[in-house]
């Protein structure tokens, strides 16, 4: 198979290891792996996984999740942001 | 009219303290009862770390009720809920007939943990937001 060029848009990350360990490997949508993980707004741990460090949300183009649970995960984030489980932004001092 | 599977999650002013959390914890179920709720579990989460200030709080008491009541009564409990000006915010779930109850979790205030992103080409993502701000 060819090497995929997903996630490749880096253009702006200049300086940062070029071609890492395992560039090209298929991501696969952790969700679908193990079908016991439920996305849950509760459980923030999970969640928080999904979020950058300022808090927002990380498209699927970089985690590798499919379409739906994506679909689902950006939901239960939004959740937990209202009842502020999760941060909106970055947390201030 | 048919009665659903809902679960409210709702936050407590922290001058409450534990007492009074308790106390007006039971008059929301008490509320969802009168509503002709029958509330399933009441899972008290304690006093936790907000994510981000809420009227001026950094904490707040987490109760979570899972209930069963038609949708009317909901917009019933939601309507009181507001009016409550002790209840800082509260988020209602319809939960799907066969999704299993949210298992109990420490009552303990416990800081939602960071955790590294294990994704490559996570770090340029972070890039990309430093570049933006």
């Amino acid at each position: 198979m060819a090497e995929r060029e997903r996630g490749e848009r880096r253009g702006k990350g200049e300086g940062r290891g070029f071609r890492r360990r395992g560039m090209g490997r298929r991501k696969v949508c952790r969700f679908c792996a193990d079908k016991t993980m439920l996305i849950d707004y509760k459980d923030s741990r999970v969640l928080g996984t999904f979020l950058s460090e300022r808090g927002k949300i990380i498209p699927s183009r970089i985690t590798g999740n499919c379409a739906r649970h994506q679909r689902h995960l950006t939901l239960a984030i939004k959740r937990a942001r209202t009842v502020a489980l999760l941060p909106f932004t970055a947390a201030y001092p | 009219m048919a009665d659903r599977r809902y679960e409210t999650l709702v936050l407590l002013h922290p001058d409450l303290g534990e007492p009074g959390a308790k106390e007006l914890a039971e008059r929301v179920k008490k509320l969802i009862e009168d509503q002709g709720g029958t509330v399933g579990q009441m899972q008290d989460w304690g006093l936790r770390e907000l994510a981000y200030l809420i009227a001026k709080q950094r904490r707040a008491f987490y109760v979570l009720f899972e209930y069963r009541s038609s949708s009317k009564a909901l917009l019933e409990i939601e309507r009181n809920l507001k009016l409550m000006d002790r209840v800082l915010r509260f988020v209602s779930v319809r939960q799907a007939e066969n999704a299993p109850p949210t298992p109990p979790r420490p009552a303990a205030a416990r800081r939602p943990e960071r955790e590294e992103p294990e994704f490559e080409g996570a770090a340029e993502f972070e890039g990309l937001n430093e570049e933006v701000s």
